[in-house]
């Protein structure tokens, strides 16, 4: 493990679905006060189920479903300080361009303060805040191999 | 007197908005380009906030179609949840100043509840108990249906939509989105039996579609590697594989639901309902099991507001109305309804 883990700079992980709860634990341990994580990874690379798991780890009870349609997913959990928060897990596989990430809210979701996990990132890179922590899945022969970074 | 009222849906991708008599559509509006040659303004790709290009003019058209004037109107209905809550507002704001305007009461509807009475916009209906499979692009679940207004959702999905597993799919395949109606396409000229692909072990009635999205990326992978061709030679058989998959996950769900509530009065609802597969299927399903099943009419499986109006009608007659200090919610249960 990294020890400049305020920085977030290259953590990685090797896990499969046994030890995903863990994992989930240990990343928001290094989280620290991050706020926007962007996912990277081909389809069926697992990025929707481990945001799943992030969502449980935090507590979220709803089921954590994938945006791809909704785009926005508005989740709420109870901080350590008995706060409500919000957590949004966006998707923007279904958006063509920046301008209509704009129109749909995108935006607002990203520079509101809350928990954002965003899928397929990649189509905003001028939308990002800047201190947006990339988190790149990779499926491996057995499990999958996560890598989070402040640069892409 | 009649019962008229307006109904605006925006909680997604489309402006619509409808007007129902007495239980009746009377017009039921889609903004496309059509309405925006009539009445004026321009359709962005993705509506969302853009909501607010269209809601006047398909207000304006679904109003001028029925013959009903403001003035005959009853209520004025809107989705108030779940969805995007930048389109919600649009719907839900308008819907107020209307209401405030023409001194109308205001009946919030639930997006979810509106797709399964959708079966009650014309006939034959369905009587009650009932179980309603609702498949979309963004929603999988099997719902327990006692009343117009009481429901229970029984399973749901707890990843991908059934109608993301066909669009993903058409992903990989290289097909343009959204992929679904091009896979109903193409499974029509295959073979469902050519390849054969997991179907996940979700206990109860919730359902998985995410693992299945893999096991095909991974199956197109490793046969691409040995014959480069491997898509374009096989398309319509892993296109019908594709389909019998997710359509056998679909019913052996609702088989199981409806041996657990003895029930045999079975509907579908939502976009999917459109797939020419699932239609077969709930029709050779209802044979073997003995069951009256129901599909809405195809512009009522979409989101549409013709499905809000039928909902809206059967709240005014139940007295549910909602003031105008109600706010768009992106999430939240329906069987609080």
């Amino acid at each position: 493990m990294s020890e400049i883990s305020n920085y977030f700079c290259l953590m990685e992980w090797n896990f499969t679905l046994k030890d995903i709860s863990r994992v989930a634990e240990e990343f928001w341990e290094h989280a620290g006060d991050k706020k926007v994580f962007a996912f990277h990874g081909d389809i069926g690379a697992g990025k929707t189920t481990f945001i799943s798991e992030l969502c449980r780890a935090k507590g979220i009870k709803d089921t954590a479903s994938s945006p791809t349609f909704s785009l926005i997913n508005d989740y709420v959990f109870t901080d350590e300080t008995g706060i409500e928060q919000h957590l949004f897990h966006l998707d923007l596989y279904r958006i063509h361009d920046e301008e209509e990430a704009i129109h749909a809210g995108i935006e607002d979701a990203l520079y509101s303060g809350a928990i954002c996990m965003v899928e397929w990132a990649e189509k905003i890179p001028n939308l990002l805040p800047e201190e947006t922590i990339h988190v790149t899945i990779v499926p491996g022969k057995e499990g999958r191999k996560l890598v989070s970074s402040s640069v892409k | 007197m009649n019962i008229n009222i307006l109904a605006i849906e925006s909680s997604c991708d489309e402006t619509s908005a409808a007007v129902i008599r007495d239980g009746e559509v009377l017009s039921n509006f889609i903004a496309n380009q059509k309405v925006h040659e009539q009445y004026g303004g321009v359709v962005p790709e993705l509506a969302s906030r853009a909501h607010q290009q269209n809601i006047i003019p398909v207000v304006e058209a679904a109003l001028k179609k029925s013959g009903v004037s403001k003035e005959e109107l009853k209520a004025i209905a809107f989705t108030q949840s779940p969805g995007l809550i930048g389109s919600l507002l649009v719907g839900c704001c308008f819907a107020k100043s209307l209401a405030l305007g023409l001194d109308l009461p205001l009946i919030a509807v639930h997006h979810m509840q509106a797709h399964v009475l959708a079966n009650f916009i014309g006939d034959p209906k369905p009587s009650f108990p009932f179980l309603c499979l609702t498949v979309s692009g963004g929603h999988t679940q099997i719902v327990l249906v006692e009343d117009y207004l009481k429901m229970k959702v029984m399973g749901q999905t707890l990843d991908d939509a059934a109608g993301e597993a066909f669009d993903k799919t058409a992903k990989i395949l290289g097909l343009p989105y959204p992929g679904g109606p091009l896979i109903d396409k193409y499974a029509k000229e295959g073979n469902p039996q050519r390849f054969s692909f997991p179907e996940p072990q979700i206990p109860g009635l919730n359902f998985s579609f995410s693992g299945l999205k893999t096991a095909i990326l991974y199956f197109v992978q490793e046969q691409t590697k040995k014959d480069p061709d491997f898509i374009q030679n096989n398309r319509a058989d892993i296109c019908a594989s594709v389909q019998h998959r997710i359509i056998t996950i679909l019913m052996n769900k609702l088989v199981k639901a409806a041996k657990e509530t003895g029930i045999k009065e079975v509907c579908i609802a939502g976009g999917v309902s459109a797939n020419s597969g699932l239609r077969q299927a709930m029709k050779a399903y209802s044979e073997k099991y003995g069951w009256n099943h129901y599909i809405p009419e195809f512009q009522y499986c979409t989101d549409n507001a013709g499905m809000i109006s039928i909902t809206a009608y059967y709240k005014y007659l139940a007295g549910e109305f909602a003031d105008l200090t109600v706010s768009p919610s992106a999430r939240s249960s329906m069987d609080r309804n």
